[in-house]
């Protein structure tokens, strides 16, 4: 067993559109819907504008994982915002990939009417991580 | 650089799981901070008369509020730098309650969240420059689509204040399901009547153009003048709107998706709204036995219904009050889960509809089989805990109110969002709950979740009564949060051009470099995050703050 002092807490930054995921996570705040204080949102206008090269920045300084979160294919408020990020995420991810970092990078879809799906998936993300960490600490 | 910082107690809703004078203290001595208060209620006004003293006493030149999430008091905290002579785009939001001490509860976990949280905006406003909002005209005329009761109130209030009304009807009638209803509860007045009166008011008026049997068919543009297509009769039309209101209604639920209830299988299960349209021509025997089933879909977690349909209780009532008023030898059943009869006057209703006869079993319905002699219903009674089996010569569902059919694709044309029972969903449930997102895009009546009459001709009045407003001032303010090109650094790849999907990035040959046409620019930020060169930065959001934000949550600074 682990000692609860040596576990490690992840630190998780997300990128959420301004439309739907930040707009879920607003709810979930209304909602009182608790989840882990790792995880910290960076708004933005669209996920589309969210560079990859920010995403990098935040695993050198240091994050132990980075989700991309804008609204479901199809329900771009602006238009296609949304292909786009799918598209730059995936290659993001093939590089992740190459480093053994997948477990690092997500990308999700949430509008905003998905409080609980916000919180389901920044929970989930957020315990994989823990978990994985507090293994590779142990060994 | 002098930054005053503002953390709100928001009376127990912050204070009670941050340390706020642990987090002003902390910032009194941060490197550029001038001012760092806590305030029980930074909304209220003195909260806001100590904010705009401190700017013009200090000379503040960025102001960081960290209260409510950012879409609260959003014009409040704006004007109030307006009125210090500050630019409000110096004002940097941190939410600390719907993103901190909601989701949390442990203080001193998020004590030190709320820390990052108002560092990172301290960090990311260090790169905020004043902005300049621009000015466009409006167009005073409304677009509403729907002609139901929630719409045709829209549609008068409206015109009567003297804007041009579009009013767009998918059928050949106006009038919506009330056209079709008979002994309308409370007002125990036919539908048509109530639609009749609606429409006359509005034939007469010469700024209002009805189009029926027409559906939309293209929407672009923003707030102030919405470019819009009709698909008519006639052909394609096209017209500009200042603003919408959408009340498409309600689609009335399937029993079909319920194969239990055997509906569609035998024609002595009928639904409320069948009974409504044959109740006189139905074929029953001098002494019927008569069952009526509440809530058939509503409150019904398995089939993706878990709301209360608010009126299908009262249409119950009505039901076993009709077939009591018709034939006193009958046998009327209701079976419920609660009685929910919701308006003023719902519970003496439903206490006079006992009076006349009318049985009431709180019960699971478990099965429903139809025989020669009648349709027999067995449950279980849930407040006796015995299983019952009885026979009826009908069977009357109350069927609820589900999301219109035309919900995903006008919220796809209209780019606004559906909740999570696929109605459209309002900005903010209690404090806007006639605005969606979108500006100038309104909701009225049943299409954003179920209302009876009286609440549809009242949310269809408010949502015109706010249009109107920001119609009626004849010109919007726009959001200055758009692209700009940096000419020294564009190499000319024109990747941006091919990635903007507003087409608003133009190529100037002679230069060979991009600008961006800002009366186009959606600022969506595409560009600014493709751009090889870091040539194009989209405003309010430009690299440096989005950089610093993220070093500031991980105390890389
Ligand atoms: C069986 C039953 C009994 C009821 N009894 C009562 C009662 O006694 N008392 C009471 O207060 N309430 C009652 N109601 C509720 C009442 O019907 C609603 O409150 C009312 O109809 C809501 O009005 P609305 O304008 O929001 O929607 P609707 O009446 O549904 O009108 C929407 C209109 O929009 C049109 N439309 C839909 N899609 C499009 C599109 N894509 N483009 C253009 N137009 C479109 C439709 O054709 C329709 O004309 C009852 C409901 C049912 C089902
Ligand atoms: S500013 Fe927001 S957080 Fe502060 S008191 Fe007002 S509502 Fe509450
Ligand atoms: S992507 Fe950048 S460098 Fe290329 S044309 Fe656009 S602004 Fe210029
Ligand atoms: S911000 Fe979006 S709409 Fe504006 S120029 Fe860039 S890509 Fe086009």
């Amino acid at each position: 067993m682990l000692q609860d002092k040596a576990e490690k807490n992840p630190e998780i930054i997300g990128f959420a559109c301004s439309y739907c995921t930040f707009k879920a996570s607003e709810m979930a705040g209304s909602l009182r819907m608790k989840y882990p204080d790792g995880v910290k949102l960076v708004q933005v206008p669209c996920s589309s504008r969210v560079d990859p090269a920010f995403v990098i920045k935040a695993i050198f300084e240091g994050a132990d994982g980075v989700f991309v979160a804008g609204c479901h294919p199809g329900d771009c408020h602006f238009i296609k915002g949304n292909y786009f990020t799918r598209r730059k995420i995936a290659a993001l991810k093939e590089m992740f990939d190459a480093f053994s970092m997948n477990d690092k990078l997500r990308l999700f879809w949430v509008s905003a009417a998905e409080a609980r799906r916000f919180v389901e998936k920044v929970t989930g993300m957020y315990n994989e991580i823990k978990e994985r960490k507090n293994v590779r600490k142990e060994n | 650089m002098k930054t005053g910082i503002f953390i709100c107690h928001c009376g127990h809703n912050i204070k009670h799981t941050v340390d706020v004078k642990k987090l002003s203290n902390f910032f009194k001595k941060y490197p550029g901070v001038t001012v760092s208060n806590d305030y029980p209620f930074v909304c209220s006004e003195p909260g806001q008369d100590m904010i705009s003293e401190s700017i013009e006493k200090q000379g503040l030149d960025r102001v960081i509020i960290a209260s409510c999430t950012p879409s609260l008091h959003g014009e409040l905290f704006k004007d109030l730098l307006k009125k210090s002579d500050l630019n409000p785009f110096l004002l940097r939001r941190v939410s600390i309650r719907e993103h901190c001490s909601w989701v949390g509860d442990d203080i001193e976990i998020n004590t030190e969240k709320a820390r990052r949280l108002i560092l990172a905006g301290l960090y990311s406003a260090a790169h905020y420059v004043p902005l300049e909002e621009k000015r466009v005209e409006v167009t005073k005329s409304a677009l509403i689509i729907g002609g139901g009761v929630s719409g045709l109130s829209a549609a008068d209030f409206l015109s009567k204040m003297g804007m041009q009304v579009y009013l767009v009807e998918k059928e050949a009638e106006l009038g919506g399901h009330v056209k079709n209803l008979k002994n309308i509860w409370p007002a125990r007045k036919d539908g048509k009547s109530i639609i009749d009166e609606m429409i006359e008011e509005l034939a007469g008026r010469e700024n209002v153009e009805i189009f029926a049997s027409t559906t939309i068919s293209g929407f672009e543009g923003f707030f102030g003048n919405y470019e819009v297509t009709l698909d008519t009769l006639e052909g394609e039309k096209k017209l500009t709107a200042g603003g919408v209101i959408i009340a498409i209604g309600f689609s009335p639920f399937d029993p079909r998706i319920k194969p239990e209830l055997q509906y569609g299988k035998d024609k002595r299960i009928i639904t409320t709204l069948e009974f409504e349209h044959n109740a006189d021509t139905l074929q029953l025997p001098e002494k019927p036995r008569v069952a009526i089933l509440h809530c058939v879909g509503s409150r019904d977690e398995q089939i993706g219904k878990p709301y209360c349909s608010r009126v299908c209780c009262i249409n119950a009532l009505r039901v076993g009050e009709a077939i009591k008023d018709k034939y006193k030898d009958s046998y009327v059943e209701s079976f419920y889960m609660d009685v929910r009869a919701h308006p003023r006057g719902g519970e003496e209703y439903f206490e006079d509809t006992q009076e006349k006869g009318v049985l009431f079993t709180r019960a699971n319905v478990a099965e429903i089989n139809p025989s020669l002699t009648g349709i027999v219903i067995r449950g279980e009674d849930t407040l006796f805990g015995e299983i019952f089996e009885r026979e009826f010569d009908l069977v009357v569902l109350s069927i609820g109110m589900s999301p219109p059919v035309d919900n995903k694709l006008t919220a796809s044309l209209l780019k606004i969002t559906l909740d999570k029972d696929k109605f459209f969903m309002e900005a903010h449930i209690k404090l806007r709950p006639f605005d969606t997102a979108v500006k100038g895009i309104f909701i009225a009546g049943s299409c954003s979740g179920p209302k009876d009459v009286e609440e549809s001709i009242n949310h269809g009045r408010a949502s015109a009564v706010k249009l109107f407003g920001f119609l009626n001032l004849g010109y919007a303010y726009v959001d200055p949060f758009i692209s700009y090109v940096d000419p020294k650094r564009c190499s000319g790849c024109r990747m941006c051009e091919q990635a903007c999907v507003a087409k608003a990035i133009k190529y100037d040959e002679e230069k060979r470099v991009v600008h961006v046409e800002e009366a186009a620019c959606m600022g969506c930020g595409l560009c600014n995050a493709t751009c090889p060169s870091s040539a194009i930065s989209l405003k309010g959001y430009i690299d440096c703050m989005i950089d610093d934000e993220i070093s500031a949550f991980m105390e890389a600074i």
